[in-house]
């Protein structure tokens, strides 16, 4: 009786820790998501099955996360280095409240388009680690590269996932 | 069944409950914005917790518990 308490109980424990969220693998599908623009008029949504045929690069961020401060800059300087054709880069704000997202994008100013993601729904599909976080999505919609957290030596990195798709993909048409 | 049986296996069944009130839903790094915020920091404002601790380390003599060198004199 004792004994198959404490296995219970053990068992209850395993399977509190296990039900933290995993990381999407690589290799496989992209979640779909339809959301709407951040700061855009109601009813425009984008989803990641409208940019299939671009290379992807989807940037989680928030407000609140220091990081982020760093890579707004880097990942503009590195979206105007790709033709618009084979390329996007796409941001899915996470805060709750629409406030410090808007302050943000004041002081830190942008060409590339954030949906928003209030509720983390998209965030948990991903599995998503840390803040930020970022994946690598081929034309096909299948995530290819991952990053959680930033440095500034992370852009190398993603410069050459982002090229080897592209060139990749191009060889292949 | 006997009766201390089923008082054994209700026991049981309410001290699983209770483990099962330990669980906690982790915080995922998404909802953090709260925790983030500067008011939520151990100590919000460093000038104002330096001057405290160099305080505390004067009148204790106990220079060095934060990680500073010195003697506990207070003129560092």
């Amino acid at each position: 009786m004792h004994r198959s308490l404490i296995v219970a109980a053990l068992l209850a424990c395993a399977s509190a820790a296990f039900a933290a969220t995993h990381l999407i693998a690589i290799g496989t599908p992209a979640p779909s998501f339809d959301l709407p623009v951040f700061g855009a008029k109601p009813g425009h949504h984008i989803g990641l099955a409208d940019l299939r045929g671009k290379v992807v690069l989807l940037d989680f961020w928030a407000s609140w996360c220091g990081p982020c401060r760093q890579s707004f800059p880097l990942y503009e300087k590195l979206r105007a280095e790709f033709p618009v054709r084979d390329f996007t880069l796409l941001a899915i704000n996470l805060d709750e409240m629409a406030d410090g997202p808007t302050a943000f994008l004041e002081e830190h100013p942008v060409h590339y388009t954030s949906l928003a993601d209030p509720a983390g729904e998209v965030a948990r599909q991903f599995g998503l680690i840390g803040m930020p976080s970022s994946f690598v999505i081929d034309r096909d919609g299948v995530v290819r590269a991952r990053h959680t957290g930033f440095k500034p030596q992370d852009v190398d990195a993603l410069r050459n996932e982002i090229l080897e798709l592209i060139g990749t993909d191009a060889n292949d048409e | 069944m006997t009766n201390s049986n089923a008082l054994r296996i209700t026991l049981g069944l309410l001290a699983l409950m209770t483990l099962g009130g330990c669980a906690t839903t982790p915080v995922q790094p998404w909802e953090r914005g709260r925790l983030a915020r500067w008011d939520m920091r151990w100590d919000p404002d460093p000038l104002q917790a330096s001057m405290a601790d160099h305080t505390h380390f004067s009148k204790e003599g106990s220079n060095g518990h934060i990680g500073a060198a010195g003697g506990g004199c207070g003129c560092n």
